[in-house]
Protein backbone atom coordinates (compact mmCIF):
# COMPACT_ATOMS: atom_id res chain seq x y z
CA UNK A 1 0.00 0.00 0.00
CA UNK A 2 1.18 3.88 -0.66
CA UNK A 3 1.09 6.52 1.47
CA UNK A 4 -2.54 7.01 0.01
CA UNK A 5 -3.43 4.08 1.31
CA UNK A 6 -2.76 5.42 5.27
CA UNK A 7 -5.41 7.64 4.48
CA UNK A 8 -8.95 7.23 5.73
CA UNK A 9 -12.39 9.30 5.86
CA UNK A 10 -15.13 8.62 8.46
CA UNK A 11 -18.42 9.89 8.19
CA UNK A 12 -18.88 12.75 10.21
CA UNK A 13 -21.74 11.27 12.99
CA UNK A 14 -19.21 8.18 14.35
CA UNK A 15 -16.38 10.96 15.23
CA UNK A 16 -16.69 10.05 18.78
CA UNK A 17 -16.75 6.48 17.85
CA UNK A 18 -13.17 6.53 16.63
CA UNK A 19 -10.79 6.31 19.72
CA UNK A 20 -12.62 3.30 20.90
CA UNK A 21 -12.54 2.11 17.36
CA UNK A 22 -8.92 2.50 17.16
CA UNK A 23 -8.16 1.43 20.95
CA UNK A 24 -9.81 -2.04 20.18
CA UNK A 25 -7.80 -2.32 16.66
CA UNK A 26 -4.64 -1.88 18.81
CA UNK A 27 -5.65 -4.40 21.09
CA UNK A 28 -6.60 -6.86 17.80
CA UNK A 29 -3.16 -6.08 16.45
CA UNK A 30 -2.28 -7.62 19.94
CA UNK A 31 -4.79 -10.53 19.62
CA UNK A 32 -3.36 -11.37 16.30
CA UNK A 33 0.30 -11.78 17.09
CA UNK A 34 -0.91 -13.72 20.02
CA UNK A 35 -2.94 -16.21 17.91
CA UNK A 36 0.15 -16.29 15.63
CA UNK A 37 2.40 -16.92 17.98
CA UNK A 38 0.46 -20.17 19.31
CA UNK A 39 -0.75 -21.33 15.65
CA UNK A 40 -3.99 -20.96 17.15
CA UNK A 41 -5.57 -20.19 12.86
CA UNK A 42 -9.35 -20.56 14.43
CA UNK A 43 -8.89 -17.67 16.74
CA UNK A 44 -6.70 -16.23 13.80
CA UNK A 45 -9.64 -16.98 11.46
CA UNK A 46 -12.44 -15.55 13.92
CA UNK A 47 -10.77 -12.15 14.17
CA UNK A 48 -10.04 -11.69 10.83
CA UNK A 49 -13.43 -12.50 10.21
CA UNK A 50 -14.20 -9.86 12.51
CA UNK A 51 -11.90 -7.02 10.79
CA UNK A 52 -13.16 -8.01 7.38
CA UNK A 53 -16.43 -7.02 8.63
CA UNK A 54 -16.32 -3.97 11.01
CA UNK A 55 -13.47 -1.85 8.71
CA UNK A 56 -16.06 -0.70 5.85
CA UNK A 57 -18.74 -0.08 8.43
CA UNK A 58 -16.13 2.64 9.31
CA UNK A 59 -14.68 3.32 6.86
CA UNK A 60 -11.53 1.69 6.91
CA UNK A 61 -11.63 -0.16 4.12
CA UNK A 62 -7.41 -1.18 4.24
CA UNK A 63 -8.78 -3.02 8.12
CA UNK A 64 -11.51 -5.00 6.10
CA UNK A 65 -9.00 -5.81 3.36
CA UNK A 66 -6.32 -7.05 5.93
CA UNK A 67 -9.13 -9.00 7.89
CA UNK A 68 -9.54 -10.55 4.33
CA UNK A 69 -5.82 -11.85 4.11
CA UNK A 70 -5.89 -12.94 7.87
CA UNK A 71 -9.21 -15.03 7.00
CA UNK A 72 -7.70 -16.66 4.19
CA UNK A 73 -4.66 -17.25 5.85
CA UNK A 74 -5.75 -18.50 8.44
CA UNK A 75 -8.04 -21.11 6.69
CA UNK A 76 -5.05 -22.05 4.42
CA UNK A 77 -2.59 -21.87 7.28
CA UNK A 78 -0.44 -19.85 5.76
CA UNK A 79 1.71 -18.24 8.09
CA UNK A 80 4.09 -16.20 5.62
CA UNK A 81 0.77 -14.69 4.74
CA UNK A 82 -0.13 -13.84 8.38
CA UNK A 83 3.12 -12.91 9.22
CA UNK A 84 3.32 -10.16 6.19
CA UNK A 85 -0.16 -9.02 6.55
CA UNK A 86 0.27 -8.39 10.85
CA UNK A 87 3.15 -6.14 9.91
CA UNK A 88 1.02 -3.97 7.54
CA UNK A 89 -1.77 -3.66 9.51
CA UNK A 90 0.69 -2.82 12.26
CA UNK A 91 2.49 -0.36 10.05
CA UNK A 92 -0.81 0.93 8.52
CA UNK A 93 -1.96 1.32 12.68
CA UNK A 94 0.76 3.63 13.01
CA UNK A 95 0.77 5.65 10.30
CA UNK A 96 -3.17 5.87 9.50
CA UNK A 97 -4.47 9.63 9.36
CA UNK A 98 -8.22 10.01 9.62
CA UNK A 99 -10.23 12.90 8.29
CA UNK A 100 -13.65 13.42 8.90
CA UNK A 101 -16.76 14.02 6.39
CA UNK B 1 -8.74 -9.80 23.17
CA UNK B 2 -11.13 -7.24 25.37
CA UNK B 3 -12.46 -4.70 23.80
CA UNK B 4 -13.65 -1.11 25.13
CA UNK B 5 -17.53 -1.23 24.29
CA UNK B 6 -18.64 2.31 23.10
CA UNK B 7 -21.35 3.45 24.95
CA UNK B 8 -24.87 3.88 22.81
CA UNK B 9 -25.83 7.55 22.15
CA UNK B 10 -29.43 8.32 23.32
CA UNK B 11 -31.27 11.62 22.95
CA UNK B 12 -32.59 12.56 26.45
CA UNK B 13 -36.12 12.54 26.90
CA UNK B 14 -36.24 10.94 23.16
CA UNK B 15 -39.83 9.19 22.75
CA UNK B 16 -39.13 5.51 21.83
CA UNK B 17 -42.15 3.88 19.87
CA UNK B 18 -39.50 1.68 18.02
CA UNK B 19 -36.53 -0.19 19.92
CA UNK B 20 -33.85 -2.23 18.43
CA UNK B 21 -31.65 -4.76 19.86
CA UNK B 22 -28.25 -4.63 18.33
CA UNK B 23 -26.44 -8.24 19.11
CA UNK B 24 -22.99 -8.67 18.07
CA UNK B 25 -19.92 -9.84 19.91
CA UNK B 26 -17.71 -6.91 18.30
CA UNK B 27 -18.29 -4.03 20.28
CA UNK B 28 -17.65 -1.85 17.28
CA UNK B 29 -19.89 -3.36 14.77
CA UNK B 30 -22.37 -3.00 17.58
CA UNK B 31 -22.18 0.84 18.16
CA UNK B 32 -21.95 1.34 14.15
CA UNK B 33 -25.29 -0.12 14.22
CA UNK B 34 -26.67 1.84 16.85
CA UNK B 35 -25.46 4.81 15.69
CA UNK B 36 -27.10 4.50 12.62
CA UNK B 37 -30.44 3.17 13.77
CA UNK B 38 -30.11 6.69 16.96
CA UNK B 39 -29.55 8.54 13.53
CA UNK B 40 -32.62 8.33 12.33
CA UNK B 41 -34.49 8.67 15.77
CA UNK B 42 -34.80 5.00 16.83
CA UNK B 43 -33.72 3.75 20.37
CA UNK B 44 -31.11 1.21 20.23
CA UNK B 45 -29.32 -0.99 22.89
CA UNK B 46 -26.36 -3.29 22.05
CA UNK B 47 -25.32 -6.73 23.74
CA UNK B 48 -22.56 -8.84 22.65
CA UNK B 49 -23.58 -12.22 22.77
CA UNK B 50 -26.29 -14.94 22.30
CA UNK B 51 -27.31 -15.29 25.96
CA UNK B 52 -27.10 -11.39 27.13
CA UNK B 53 -29.54 -11.19 24.08
CA UNK B 54 -31.88 -14.07 25.19
CA UNK B 55 -31.82 -12.45 28.71
CA UNK B 56 -32.40 -8.83 27.25
CA UNK B 57 -35.23 -10.02 24.62
CA UNK B 58 -37.11 -12.02 26.99
CA UNK B 59 -37.06 -9.38 30.06
CA UNK B 60 -37.70 -6.32 27.61
CA UNK B 61 -39.06 -7.82 24.28
CA UNK B 62 -37.69 -4.77 21.46
CA UNK B 63 -39.56 -3.95 18.25
CA UNK B 64 -37.37 -5.13 16.35
CA UNK B 65 -33.54 -7.36 16.42
CA UNK B 66 -30.43 -7.19 14.50
CA UNK B 67 -28.83 -10.70 14.81
CA UNK B 68 -24.70 -10.98 14.18
CA UNK B 69 -24.84 -14.86 12.83
CA UNK B 70 -21.01 -15.33 13.47
CA UNK B 71 -20.76 -15.21 17.52
CA UNK B 72 -18.65 -17.54 20.22
CA UNK B 73 -21.11 -19.59 22.21
CA UNK B 74 -24.34 -19.27 20.88
CA UNK B 75 -24.76 -18.09 17.28
CA UNK B 76 -27.41 -16.25 15.56
CA UNK B 77 -28.93 -18.87 13.67
CA UNK B 78 -29.46 -20.93 17.35
CA UNK B 79 -30.67 -17.23 18.87
CA UNK B 80 -33.04 -16.66 15.97
CA UNK B 81 -34.64 -20.33 16.36
CA UNK B 82 -35.19 -20.27 20.24
CA UNK B 83 -36.78 -16.61 20.09
CA UNK B 84 -39.65 -17.76 16.70
CA UNK B 85 -39.92 -20.93 18.77
CA UNK B 86 -40.86 -18.77 21.46
CA UNK B 87 -44.99 -17.71 21.30
CA UNK B 88 -43.99 -14.54 23.30
CA UNK B 89 -41.31 -13.41 21.06
CA UNK B 90 -41.86 -15.45 17.91
CA UNK B 91 -43.02 -11.67 16.09
CA UNK B 92 -40.29 -9.75 16.60
CA UNK B 93 -38.58 -9.34 13.45
CA UNK B 94 -34.75 -10.75 13.35
CA UNK B 95 -32.53 -9.17 10.72
CA UNK B 96 -29.63 -11.57 10.50
CA UNK B 97 -26.11 -9.17 10.05
CA UNK B 98 -23.82 -11.42 8.32
CA UNK B 99 -20.76 -11.54 6.20
CA UNK B 100 -22.00 -14.89 5.13
CA UNK B 101 -22.51 -14.40 1.59
CA UNK B 102 -22.94 -18.14 0.21
CA UNK B 103 -26.71 -19.26 -0.31
CA UNK B 104 -26.18 -22.06 2.18
CA UNK B 105 -26.02 -19.73 5.37
CA UNK B 106 -29.60 -17.70 3.76
CA UNK B 107 -31.39 -21.05 3.62
CA UNK B 108 -29.84 -21.90 7.07
CA UNK B 109 -31.38 -17.93 8.32
CA UNK B 110 -34.65 -18.57 6.92
CA UNK B 111 -35.39 -21.80 8.36
CA UNK B 112 -34.35 -20.40 11.57
CA UNK B 113 -37.08 -17.76 11.18
CA UNK B 114 -34.88 -14.73 9.90
CA UNK B 115 -37.23 -11.65 8.81
CA UNK B 116 -34.78 -10.37 6.66
CA UNK B 117 -30.72 -9.97 6.29
CA UNK B 118 -28.15 -7.53 5.48
CA UNK B 119 -24.35 -8.61 4.49
CA UNK B 120 -21.30 -6.84 6.31
CA UNK B 121 -19.94 -4.67 5.54
CA UNK B 122 -23.59 -2.98 6.48
CA UNK B 123 -24.21 0.07 4.24
CA UNK B 124 -26.38 2.82 5.66
CA UNK B 125 -28.82 3.35 3.05
CA UNK B 126 -29.37 -0.29 2.83
CA UNK B 127 -29.78 -0.69 6.72
CA UNK B 128 -32.21 2.45 7.08
CA UNK B 129 -33.69 1.08 4.29
CA UNK B 130 -34.58 -2.16 5.97
CA UNK B 131 -35.39 -0.83 9.30
CA UNK B 132 -37.97 1.44 8.33
CA UNK B 133 -39.48 -1.20 5.80
CA UNK B 134 -39.46 -3.50 8.91
CA UNK B 135 -40.85 -0.68 11.41
CA UNK B 136 -43.81 -0.05 9.17
CA UNK B 137 -44.88 -3.38 8.53
CA UNK B 138 -44.58 -3.68 12.71
CA UNK B 139 -46.83 -1.01 13.23
CA UNK B 140 -49.42 -2.67 10.59
CA UNK B 141 -49.12 -5.83 12.55
CA UNK B 142 -49.61 -3.92 15.66
CA UNK B 143 -52.21 -1.70 14.87
CA UNK B 144 -53.89 -5.03 13.50
CA UNK B 145 -53.25 -6.97 16.25
CA UNK B 146 -54.89 -4.10 18.70
CA UNK B 147 -58.09 -4.25 16.34
CA UNK B 148 -58.27 -7.90 16.12
CA UNK B 149 -57.97 -7.48 20.16
CA UNK B 150 -60.92 -5.18 20.65
CA UNK B 151 -62.86 -7.00 18.26
CA UNK B 152 -62.45 -10.01 20.52
CA UNK B 153 -63.43 -8.14 23.48
CA UNK B 154 -66.43 -6.32 21.51
CA UNK B 155 -67.62 -10.19 20.81
CA UNK B 156 -67.42 -11.88 23.94
CA UNK B 157 -68.67 -8.73 25.33
CA UNK B 158 -71.94 -9.98 23.49
CA UNK B 159 -71.57 -13.31 23.87
CA UNK B 160 -71.83 -12.52 27.54
CA UNK B 161 -74.59 -10.53 27.42
CA UNK B 162 -76.66 -12.81 25.57
CA UNK B 163 -75.41 -15.86 27.66
CA UNK B 164 -76.03 -13.82 30.66
CA UNK B 165 -79.95 -13.63 30.01
CA UNK B 166 -80.21 -17.79 30.20
CA UNK B 167 -77.21 -19.01 32.29
CA UNK B 168 -75.66 -18.04 35.30
CA UNK B 169 -72.42 -14.71 34.62
CA UNK B 170 -70.24 -17.56 36.46
CA UNK B 171 -71.17 -20.40 33.56
CA UNK B 172 -71.18 -17.35 30.83
CA UNK B 173 -67.96 -16.19 31.91
CA UNK B 174 -66.33 -20.38 31.94
CA UNK B 175 -67.96 -20.98 28.51
CA UNK B 176 -66.14 -17.53 27.17
CA UNK B 177 -63.12 -18.60 28.61
CA UNK B 178 -63.58 -22.22 27.61
CA UNK B 179 -63.73 -21.49 23.87
CA UNK B 180 -61.09 -21.73 21.18
CA UNK B 181 -60.32 -19.33 18.22
CA UNK B 182 -63.35 -20.51 16.73
CA UNK B 183 -65.69 -19.40 18.75
CA UNK B 184 -66.51 -23.71 19.91
CA UNK B 185 -67.35 -23.53 23.14
CA UNK B 186 -66.81 -26.75 25.54
CA UNK B 187 -63.74 -27.92 24.62
CA UNK B 188 -63.17 -29.42 27.91
CA UNK B 189 -64.46 -33.03 28.53
CA UNK B 190 -66.66 -34.14 31.39
CA UNK B 191 -65.43 -34.82 34.87
CA UNK B 192 -66.48 -36.17 37.28
CA UNK B 193 -66.77 -33.48 40.68
CA UNK B 194 -67.65 -33.51 44.06
CA UNK B 195 -71.15 -31.62 43.93
CA UNK B 196 -73.72 -30.18 46.27
CA UNK B 197 -77.31 -30.11 44.23
CA UNK B 198 -79.71 -27.90 45.16
CA UNK B 199 -83.26 -27.85 43.98
CA UNK B 200 -85.80 -25.31 44.59
CA UNK B 201 -89.08 -25.71 43.30
CA UNK B 202 -92.85 -24.25 43.59
CA UNK B 203 -94.89 -26.19 45.36
CA UNK B 204 -98.43 -26.47 44.34
CA UNK B 205 -97.27 -25.22 41.13
CA UNK B 206 -99.16 -27.47 38.89
CA UNK B 207 -102.52 -26.53 40.68
CA UNK B 208 -101.97 -22.62 40.30
CA UNK B 209 -101.57 -23.44 35.93
CA UNK B 210 -105.24 -24.84 35.88
CA UNK B 211 -106.78 -21.88 37.72
CA UNK B 212 -104.52 -18.94 36.30
CA UNK B 213 -104.64 -17.41 32.78
CA UNK B 214 -101.31 -18.36 30.62
CA UNK B 215 -100.08 -14.67 31.10
CA UNK B 216 -100.48 -14.50 34.47
CA UNK B 217 -98.70 -17.71 35.19
CA UNK B 218 -95.81 -16.68 33.10
CA UNK B 219 -95.58 -13.50 35.34
CA UNK B 220 -95.77 -15.47 38.57
CA UNK B 221 -92.70 -17.73 37.01
CA UNK B 222 -90.79 -14.82 36.39
CA UNK B 223 -90.83 -12.72 39.75
CA UNK B 224 -90.65 -16.79 41.43
CA UNK B 225 -87.55 -17.45 39.46
CA UNK B 226 -85.98 -13.96 39.51
CA UNK B 227 -86.08 -14.20 43.40
CA UNK B 228 -84.82 -17.43 43.78
CA UNK B 229 -81.93 -17.09 41.23
CA UNK B 230 -80.66 -13.51 43.17
CA UNK B 231 -80.82 -16.05 45.89
CA UNK B 232 -78.55 -18.30 44.59
CA UNK B 233 -76.13 -15.87 43.03
CA UNK B 234 -75.49 -13.87 46.14
CA UNK B 235 -73.88 -17.23 47.85
CA UNK B 236 -72.17 -17.71 44.39
CA UNK B 237 -74.14 -20.60 42.90
CA UNK B 238 -74.31 -21.70 39.63
CA UNK B 239 -77.76 -22.69 38.30
CA UNK B 240 -77.46 -25.26 35.76
CA UNK B 241 -81.23 -25.92 34.93
CA UNK B 242 -84.87 -24.11 34.90
CA UNK B 243 -87.44 -26.60 34.21
CA UNK B 244 -91.25 -25.82 34.91
CA UNK B 245 -91.13 -23.83 38.41
CA UNK B 246 -88.24 -26.07 38.86
CA UNK B 247 -84.88 -24.47 39.71
CA UNK B 248 -81.32 -26.40 39.73
CA UNK B 249 -78.25 -24.71 41.34
CA UNK B 250 -74.74 -26.61 42.14
CA UNK B 251 -72.21 -25.54 44.25
CA UNK B 252 -68.18 -26.50 44.22
CA UNK B 253 -69.28 -26.34 40.55
CA UNK B 254 -67.21 -25.10 37.80
CA UNK B 255 -64.88 -23.66 40.65
CA UNK B 256 -63.90 -25.55 44.14
CA UNK B 257 -65.56 -23.61 47.02
CA UNK B 258 -65.02 -25.63 49.88
CA UNK B 259 -67.70 -24.36 51.89
CA UNK B 260 -70.37 -25.31 49.15
CA UNK B 261 -72.82 -27.30 51.35
CA UNK B 262 -72.70 -24.08 53.78
CA UNK B 263 -73.35 -21.96 50.82
CA UNK B 264 -76.23 -24.16 49.87
CA UNK B 265 -78.07 -24.07 53.15
CA UNK B 266 -77.44 -19.86 52.97
CA UNK B 267 -78.94 -20.44 49.55
CA UNK B 268 -82.13 -22.28 50.71
CA UNK B 269 -82.86 -19.63 53.67
CA UNK B 270 -82.33 -17.01 51.60
CA UNK B 271 -84.83 -18.36 48.94
CA UNK B 272 -87.39 -18.86 51.22
CA UNK B 273 -86.65 -15.31 53.22
CA UNK B 274 -86.84 -13.47 49.87
CA UNK B 275 -90.05 -15.43 48.67
CA UNK B 276 -92.15 -14.70 51.91
CA UNK B 277 -92.88 -11.84 50.49
CA UNK B 278 -93.99 -12.27 46.98
CA UNK B 279 -95.75 -14.76 48.76
CA UNK B 280 -97.72 -12.67 50.42
CA UNK B 281 -98.14 -10.59 48.03
CA UNK B 282 -99.52 -13.35 45.20
CA UNK B 283 -101.96 -14.86 47.99
CA UNK B 284 -103.20 -11.36 48.72
CA UNK B 285 -104.50 -10.70 45.19
CA UNK B 286 -105.88 -14.24 45.71
CA UNK B 287 -105.42 -17.84 44.37
CA UNK B 288 -101.29 -18.65 45.08
CA UNK B 289 -99.01 -21.39 45.46
CA UNK B 290 -98.37 -23.06 48.84
CA UNK B 291 -95.06 -21.68 48.73
CA UNK B 292 -91.35 -22.87 48.05
CA UNK B 293 -90.11 -26.52 48.62
CA UNK B 294 -86.15 -26.98 48.59
CA UNK B 295 -83.39 -30.12 48.16
CA UNK B 296 -79.94 -30.45 48.68
CA UNK B 297 -77.72 -33.55 48.54
CA UNK B 298 -74.17 -33.90 48.11
CA UNK B 299 -71.98 -36.70 46.49
CA UNK B 300 -70.25 -37.21 42.89
CA UNK B 301 -71.45 -36.52 40.09
CA UNK B 302 -70.33 -35.85 36.82
CA UNK B 303 -70.03 -32.11 35.48
CA UNK B 304 -69.83 -31.82 31.38
CA UNK B 305 -71.51 -30.57 28.43
CA UNK B 306 -74.41 -33.02 27.50
CA UNK B 307 -76.85 -33.22 24.52
CA UNK B 308 -76.34 -33.47 20.75
CA UNK B 309 -74.23 -30.90 18.43
CA UNK B 310 -77.69 -29.04 17.86
CA UNK B 311 -78.65 -28.71 21.28
CA UNK B 312 -76.36 -28.87 24.38
CA UNK B 313 -76.73 -28.60 28.02
CA UNK B 314 -73.37 -27.35 30.10
CA UNK B 315 -74.46 -29.56 33.47
CA UNK B 316 -74.44 -31.94 36.11
CA UNK B 317 -75.72 -35.19 36.32
CA UNK B 318 -75.20 -38.06 39.16
CA UNK B 319 -76.42 -39.31 42.41
CA UNK B 320 -76.15 -35.78 44.11
CA UNK B 321 -78.58 -34.45 41.27
CA UNK B 322 -81.32 -37.38 41.66
CA UNK B 323 -81.31 -37.50 45.40
CA UNK B 324 -81.87 -33.49 45.32
CA UNK B 325 -84.47 -34.02 42.86
CA UNK B 326 -86.21 -36.59 45.37
CA UNK B 327 -85.65 -34.56 48.50
CA UNK B 328 -87.28 -31.49 46.61
CA UNK B 329 -90.77 -33.66 45.24
CA UNK B 330 -90.93 -34.62 48.78
CA UNK B 331 -90.68 -31.34 50.87
CA UNK B 332 -93.57 -29.37 51.96
CA UNK B 333 -94.03 -26.20 51.26
CA UNK B 334 -91.26 -23.91 53.66
CA UNK B 335 -89.47 -27.07 53.93
CA UNK B 336 -85.50 -27.86 53.26
CA UNK B 337 -85.30 -31.52 53.12
CA UNK B 338 -80.79 -32.46 53.52
CA UNK B 339 -79.44 -35.81 52.48
CA UNK B 340 -77.26 -37.10 55.51
CA UNK B 341 -74.22 -35.93 54.68
CA UNK B 342 -75.06 -32.50 53.84
CA UNK B 343 -77.06 -32.63 57.28
CA UNK B 344 -73.76 -33.42 59.25
CA UNK B 345 -71.84 -30.34 57.49
CA UNK B 346 -74.28 -27.50 58.50
CA UNK B 347 -75.85 -29.05 61.32
CA UNK B 348 -74.02 -26.47 63.51
CA UNK B 349 -75.23 -23.91 61.78
CA UNK B 350 -79.25 -25.01 61.83
CA UNK B 351 -80.87 -23.11 64.62
CA UNK B 352 -81.79 -25.18 67.83
CA UNK B 353 -84.94 -27.12 67.26
CA UNK B 354 -85.25 -26.50 63.52
CA UNK B 355 -83.81 -29.98 61.97
CA UNK B 356 -85.56 -32.97 62.18
CA UNK B 357 -84.81 -36.65 61.27
CA UNK B 358 -86.98 -38.30 58.63
CA UNK B 359 -85.19 -41.58 59.37
CA UNK B 360 -83.74 -43.63 56.04
CA UNK B 361 -85.85 -42.75 53.49
CA UNK B 362 -86.57 -44.77 50.83
CA UNK B 363 -86.57 -42.25 47.79
CA UNK B 364 -88.06 -43.45 44.72
CA UNK B 365 -85.60 -44.34 42.09
CA UNK B 366 -83.12 -45.41 44.69
CA UNK B 367 -81.72 -48.75 45.73
CA UNK B 368 -81.11 -47.94 48.93
CA UNK B 369 -82.52 -46.15 51.85
CA UNK B 370 -80.65 -42.36 52.63
CA UNK B 371 -81.00 -40.54 55.80
CA UNK B 372 -83.25 -37.28 55.35
CA UNK B 373 -83.66 -34.32 57.87
CA UNK B 374 -86.00 -32.00 57.47
CA UNK B 375 -85.32 -28.55 58.36
CA UNK B 376 -88.01 -25.24 59.08
CA UNK B 377 -86.59 -22.17 59.53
Amino acid sequence: MDDKSNLVTVPKDLEDLIPVFMSNRKKELDALRVALAAADFEQLRQLGHRMKGVGNSYGFAQVSDFGKYVEDGARSGDRALLESTIVRYTEFLSKVQITYE
Amino acid sequence: MSEVVPEARLAAGQAIDFRVLVVDDDPDMAAYLARLLENEGLAAETVHNGDAAIVSVMSTPPDLILLDVMMPGTDGFEICERLKAETATAMIPIVLVTALEDQQSRVRGIKAGADDFITKPVHREELIARVKTLKRLHATRREMESRRLAAEVQRKDALRRTFSRYLSPRIADRIISDMDDEGTPFRRGAQRVSVVALFADLRGFTRLTESTRVDEVVGLLNEHFSVITDAAYRHDGTIFSMAGDSLLVGFNVPFPQPDAAARAWHTAQDMLRSFTPVHARWTKSGGAPTGLGIGIAAGESILGNIGSPHYMSYTIIGDAVNTASRLVQAAKPGEILVSGSVYETIRAMIPSGAAKSQGEVALRGKSGTTPVWSITV
